[in-house]
């Protein structure tokens, strides 16, 4: 059974940290390096390139990497100190077992025994999808594949789903349904040529910071920059025209845009009726959303939303970004359909300077969802409920059709089925969904659950310490590969030193426990590169089609966008050029989805919105950036950011120590007094652990068609606890 | 080397630290970062003010030493302290207009960018704005930059009676051929209406003043 | 003097160059040349006075003397050049403050005067905190070159001298300025101390020097920033002096004075070249050293003191006594930090340094509309 042995949470930290590392393996005294590695960063889905200074298969500093078209030497916080991840006092070095001092080293044989062992055991009892599979979309394009195939053919399981539906499945789901693909339009260098750019929902500068300068050199070419968020984040401070909308009302926004450009005439007509359908409904239906209803469902003015439809409806060319902020919800894909209308209707699309994309969060946010670690998804981008697609890949994995399982339960519902007692065994990687999942008391619970569960991963993270069996895999820079950024170019990682100690490979785990379940024929892999030759021929003729690549290609033209279908072939930077969409009859759809509110909406109990995000030194569950001393120390702790006015009322002075309550329940931490918030949304990021984790409070609701968690916004009241424990309030 | 030059254009900041993490990276000062970067005040706004050493021509933190620790070398850029004058005094951190060089109060030592020496001495250029995500610090020619940016650098900046003229430029209006420092306007104490000019000025934006809400 | 010295400059014909320098300064500094001449004349009265009019002066060690004179004339020169930059001044005027007001407290001007003095001296606790390797190597080398000089100049000026006890060849008496102080035996341990404290001194700089280069050599910090003329003339210098030193002691014990001659010679000129080094170059940080010491009064006062509050943030940032003396310097050297109208003239100097940065970027915001 899952469940902890040590007493206290510091026991644990002391354990398996994390322990803040400040210096380089090998102290300042490093020296020069042995030789300099060309890949990239791990820390979102830029994929900045970056050298890594090696020194006796130590990873000991880095050296920017100018060449590299993306980001061209540039780097965030996280990307200058990523290095410092490498040889961590915390990295697990040897397979673990659960025992009453924690955990136990182990030998693999008998880490990898004990864990086939019970997963067979498990599905003997309970039938094979009592077994499920958690991935993750930091991981590889080759293990992202490796991860599907291993969970259908070794597991037998239909319940493998990853991380991604924490982030942004809610955008792919509406890309598929308005374009019929799920890729970003455009390559980002579309972004400087542009004349008017929507940031939706996206606090750009901090998630994804080397994009900022591609948003400024439009800037500096006169381009006027729309942000849409609930706070004045750093992109938003200087922006032409700044919508502070309230949490919960995009759908309503986008639709109130719509509406004054149709007054105005500011669409395109002709596009409309040769490239796309379903204008009619939608045109009905944004009729009663005038500014002044819009502006009572958004809580964004009148005159901003006609102000908006005035800067996008005419301009020329027009480039439209959105991210979490309005994916994260209940009607997640409903939002970004909204969103997508406006695209489509000014026919800017599949142009030079005009088009659309989603910024993804995760490493490889992109290339993690095209290769089958879904559970509704078959690699090349596959559909797992088409006949056809079925038939493809299992004649070209060599099963029976019939052998392959069917659409499983997503993440948050996999975590659901636990807790219902619908799944007993869980093998997790790369994944920590203590943490990252809303309503962790419920993740807990189901965890203690679980009667077996396995973790694949390089710290020991907070999910991880209910685990019986932890195998210590690998960090991004110990094994090579391929990822694909948020613009669909698929890139190089190189290895740049080999796992410490007796830790593995990823794939190499996966593999010897395929093994030991007896599928060892289907996964003879000795290395990434014939993963990926799979991954690319299974690609072939699918909607996501990587089979003109290879290592060598990749690298030498610095990354290839998808489809790529043949050798020869050079890539496609930018999608849906002549108006050409990837449904059958080669038309983009409208959608018109009346504004609902979300799940909880605000009442007298909890008068207040909840909203989370990230913070630019951390990311994700934190398992890597919070054990690197520097990024903690620049932002140590989650703080409930409010407004002053807000404050006032609640009788709370700037570093006060606040208690925030949902239905699900409440987490103190400091108050950080701001005029960048609007006046009924308290903000609060999401990367630490146990009580001060914004997901102990944040609702679990899913979008009906992604099954995305509602993370941005639930009801929520705020409270005075007392002042700062540091002592006297701030001035 | 000489035909580079360093830019600063302090509204593109986003803050995100790189710069400073950055810096911290160079082997002559580990971990300790030269660069200053804080919100000028987080209360109100998000801006930033990313400041590095502006390399005066004339530099008043050389001036103030007593120990004579200050040098400027051939090419223009004001350094460190050296090691075995620097008597830790802080002259030069209270003199410098622009708030740059830093105390190591435990080992006696002032500290200060250098335009990383080590990297534009061997042709690379300083970390800081080779990371820096948003250019507000940028390493370039003069006229790769004329032609990218609308804003003008500049490198004469006026503090009052003072005139100083730096190596560094900074980028403003392009009607201007010099940035004024003016100090009286931008008082945090000072109040207009009730209202404190920090609240009252411009790049500080209420969220309030833009939403509409229930209270 | 005001203009800064450029580092970095070639090591070349170093003693030309020195030559040179020397006549310039001299004509434009003529205070200098005094205070210069002033302390060349001590040292030479000293001579005279502590040999007793030359009864003790070892002939030998004449170019020594010579020398002695010579560089204490530059160190004068170039100290007084020094003291008077006006922020030099203020701080050694305000440490002669200090002591002079301290009078009325005297236990506690002691107390306080030693605390500085070891650790800013003698403990160097604030290179200790830079590294040890760096606080060991600079011990070394600070410690075993004022032990040389403790054991030489005393010598050479004829202060101290042995003389064997009449009708005991194996006993020695120490003399200083013409008076028997000690005696010893010349089987002693003491003995044996006496005649190679020298020697143990240079084995000291020896290994200081070879620190220092291994640093030097292998950080790669300092291979970026450090110069040739700037950070291993001195080393090698120094490294000169006490090899020779150790050659001469090596010549006469094991090979019977084999090549003494010569390397008395080469050892003279290497010595020389350090004491015309130190006036000019890195090593007279060990006599600018002397600020610290005021500094870390001035501190002290300084805290104890009222602080200045910055005009925009209201926060205390410095000693008001710095702030004061820094307008006053300020002054001295030309600079005009004042802002506003008359009537309500402000001081740069009032504004802390956070609060100087962040009006340049909203100067610099306003400016461009951001």
């Amino acid at each position: 059974m899952a469940t902890l042995t040590l007493k206290t949470e510091e026991d644990y930290i002391a354990a398996y940290g994390p322990t803040l590392n400040y210096s380089p393996a090998g102290g300042w005294d490093r020296g020069e390096p042995d030789r300099l590695v060309k890949t990239h960063c791990c820390f979102c889905g830029v994929q900045c390139g970056i050298q890594l200074k090696v020194k006796e298969n130590r990873v000991i500093g880095f050296e920017p990497w100018e060449e590299f078209p993306v980001n061209q030497g540039k780097l965030c916080p996280k990307g200058v100190k990523r290095y410092m991840q490498n040889e961590h006092p915390d990295r697990l070095k040897a397979p673990l077992l659960r025992s009453e001092q924690g955990f136990e080293e182990t030998t693999w044989d008998h880490a990898l025994d004990r864990t086939a062992t019970a997963i067979k055991s498990i599905q003997e009892r309970y039938g094979k999808d009592s077994f499920a599979f958690l991935g993750g979309a930091s991981m590889t394009n080759e293990k992202a594949y490796l991860n599907g195939k291993f969970a259908r053919i070794a597991l037998e399981t239909k319940n493998i789903d990853y991380n991604g539906r924490l982030c942004m499945v809610s955008a792919g789901a509406a890309n598929k349904k308005a374009f019929g693909i799920d890729r970003a339009a455009n390559p980002w260098s579309d972004i400087p040529k542009t004349d008017v750019i929507i940031l939706a929902g996206t606090n750009l500068a901090e998630c994804f910071p080397i994009l900022t300068d591609y948003i400024w050199k439009a800037r500096d070419n006169g381009a006027k920059i729309i942000v849409v968020d609930p706070r004045i984040t750093p992109i938003a401070r200087t922006a032409d025209l700044f919508l502070p909308v309230r949490p919960g009302g995009d759908s309503a926004l986008c639709h109130g845009i719509l509406h004054v450009m149709i007054l105005n005439g500011w669409i395109d007509e002709a596009f409309i009726s040769e490239h796309t359908e379903d204008w009619p409904a939608l045109k009905k239906l944004v009729r009663k959303f005038t500014p002044a209803y819009t502006e009572k469902l958004t809580g964004v003015p009148a005159r901003s939303i006609e102000k908006c439809a005035e800067l996008w409806g005419p301009a020329k060319k027009s480039m439209l970004l959105h991210a979490r902020g309005i994916e994260h919800h209940t009607k997640g894909v409903e939002n970004v359909l909204s969103y997508i209308n406006l695209v489509l209707a000014t026919g800017r699309i599949g142009k030079e300077g005009s088009g659309y994309g989603t910024i993804t969060g995760q490493g490889n946010g992109q290339g993690g969802r095209e290769h089958g670690q879904r559970c509704n998804q078959l690699p090349g981008g596959r559909d797992i409920n088409n006949s056809v697609h079925r038939e493809e890949i299992s004649k070209f994995w060599g099963i029976e059709e019939t052998a392959l399982p069917g659409e499983g339960l997503t993440a948050c519902e996999i975590i659901d089925a636990i807790e219902a007692g619908e799944i007993k065994g869980l093998l997790s990687i790369s994944f920590n969904p203590l943490v990252s999942i809303p309503d962790s008391q419920r993740t807990r619970k189901a965890l203690e659950k679980l009667e077996f569960y396995g973790a694949i991963d390089f710290f020991l993270n907070e999910t991880a310490r209910y685990a019986d069996v932890v195998l210590a895999g690998s960090l991004q820079e110990e094994d090579h590969g391929t990822v694909t950024n948020g613009e669909g170019r698929c890139i190089r990682l190189n290895q740049s030193v080999t796992p410490p100690g007796n830790a593995l490979p990823d794939w190499k785990i996966i593999c010897d426990l395929a093994d030991r379940l007896g599928k060892g024929r289907y996964f003879d892999y000795q290395d990434p590169r014939e993963m990926f030759s799979e991954l690319s021929a299974a690609s072939k003729g699918g909607p996501i089609d990587y089979s003109g690549m290879t290592y060598e290609r990749i690298e030498s033209e610095q990354g290839i966008f998808w489809p790529c279908p043949q050798p020869e072939h050079p890539g496609t930077p930018r999608l849906f050029e002549k108006g050409q969409f990837f449904h059958d009859d080669g038309k983009a759809r409208f959608h018109a989805f009346d504004y609902r509110p979300p799940a909880e909406d605000v009442d007298a109990e909890y008068p207040l919105l909840f909203t989370t995000g990230r913070v630019v030194s951390q990311y994700l569950s934190g398992t890597q950036t919070r054990r690197i001393g520097s990024l903690v120390d620049q932002y140590p702790e989650p703080l409930c950011e409010m407004h002053p006015h807000l404050a006032e009322k609640l009788g709370v002075e700037d570093g006060d120590q606040v208690r925030v309550t949902t239905r699900r329940g409440s987490i103190d931490v400091p108050a950080q007094v701001v005029k960048t918030i609007r006046p009924d949304t308290v903000f609060v990021p999401y990367h630490w652990p146990g009580k001060k984790s914004a997901n102990l409070i944040t609702n679990r609701a899913l979008d009906p068609i992604s099954k995305i968690p509602e993370f941005k916004v639930c009801s929520c009241r705020v409270e005075l606890v007392g002042p700062h424990a540091g002592g006297g309030r701030k001035a | 080397m000489s035909r580079l030059e360093f830019f600063i254009d302090q509204s593109r900041c986003i803050g995100c630290q790189a710069c400073v993490q950055a810096c911290g990276e160079c082997d002559t000062h580990r971990g300790t970062s030269m660069i200053h970067l804080e919100y000028v005040h987080r209360p109100t706004g998000v801006q930033t003010a990313p400041m590095v050493c502006m390399h005066c021509e004339d530099p008043t933190c050389a001036k103030v030493c007593p120990a004579d620790a200050i040098k400027k070398d051939d090419n223009g850029v004001v350094l460190s302290a050296a090691k075995p004058r620097c008597v830790g005094c802080s002259n030069c951190v209270l003199g410098c207009p622009f708030g740059v060089p830093k105390m190591q109060v435990s080992i006696d030592l002032m500290m200060k960018c250098d335009m990383c020496y080590d990297r534009t001495s061997v042709g690379k250029k300083p970390m800081c704005a080779t990371v820096c995500p948003s250019e507000a610090l940028y390493f370039g020619e003069r006229e790769t930059l004329e032609r990218k940016r609308r804003e003008k650098p500049v490198n004469e900046f006026k503090f009052g009676q003072q005139t100083v003229r730096t190596k560094v430029n900074m980028m403003t209006s392009s009607e201007k051929d010099s940035i004024p420092i003016d100090v009286a306007e931008l008082m945090a104490h000072e109040t207009v209406q009730g209202e404190t000019l920090w609240e009252a000025r411009e790049g500080a934006p209420d969220a309030a003043s833009f939403a509409v809400w229930d209270d | 003097m005001s203009e800064l010295h450029k580092s970095g400059s070639p090591c070349g014909p170093l003693f030309a160059e020195l030559c040179h320098r020397y006549v310039l300064m001299a004509l434009k500094n003529l205070r200098a040349v005094i205070a210069g001449s002033f302390l060349g004349g001590i040292v030479l009265l000293g001579i005279v006075i502590g040999s007793l009019g030359g009864i003790h002066f070892d002939a030998e060690l004449t170019f020594y003397a010579i020398g002695s004179i010579l560089a204490a004339s530059a160190i004068g020169y170039r100290f007084a050049l020094w003291a008077e930059r006006p922020p030099t001044r203020r701080y050694l005027s305000r440490g002669y403050q200090f002591l002079r007001e301290g009078r009325q407290r005297p236990k506690k001007t002691i107390k306080r005067s030693l605390s500085i003095g070891t650790e800013k001296f003698v403990g160097q606790g604030f290179i200790r905190r830079r590294s040890i390797f760096r606080w060991i190597m600079h011990l070394c080398l600070s410690g075993g070159c004022t032990l040389a000089f403790a054991v030489t100049f005393p010598l050479v000026f004829g202060w101290v001298h042995f003389q064997p006890f009449l009708g005991d060849a194996t006993r020695y008496e120490v003399r200083v300025l013409g008076v028997a102080v000690d005696s010893f035996s010349v089987h002693s341990s003491k003995a044996w101390l006496m005649f190679n404290l020298l020697n143990i001194a240079g084995v000291i700089v020896v290994v200081g020097v070879v620190m220092a280069l291994y640093r030097r050599l292998t950080d790669p910090g300092e291979r970026a920033t450090q110069s040739f003329s700037e950070d291993f003339v001195p080393l090698l210098l120094i490294m000169a002096v006490a090899t020779t030193g150790l050659a001469l002691t090596v010549s006469y014990k094991w090979f019977g004075g084999d090549a003494h001659g010569i390397l008395a010679i080469i050892h003279l000129i290497c010595v020389l070249g350090l004491l015309f080094y130190i006036p000019f170059g890195k090593l007279f940080h060990m006599f600018q050293r002397i600020c610290s010491f005021c500094v870390g009064w001035y501190k002290q006062e300084g805290a104890a003191g009222i602080q200045a509050h910055c005009a925009r943030c209201s926060q205390p940032f410095a000693s008001r006594m710095h702030i004061d003396d820094l307008k006053v310097v300020l002054d001295q050297l030309g600079f005009d930090y004042r802002y506003g109208t008359d009537a309500e003239a402000g001081h740069y100097q009032e504004i802390c340094p956070a609060c100087r940065r962040r009006l340049i970027a909203l100067n610099q915001g306003q400016a461009i509309g951001r």
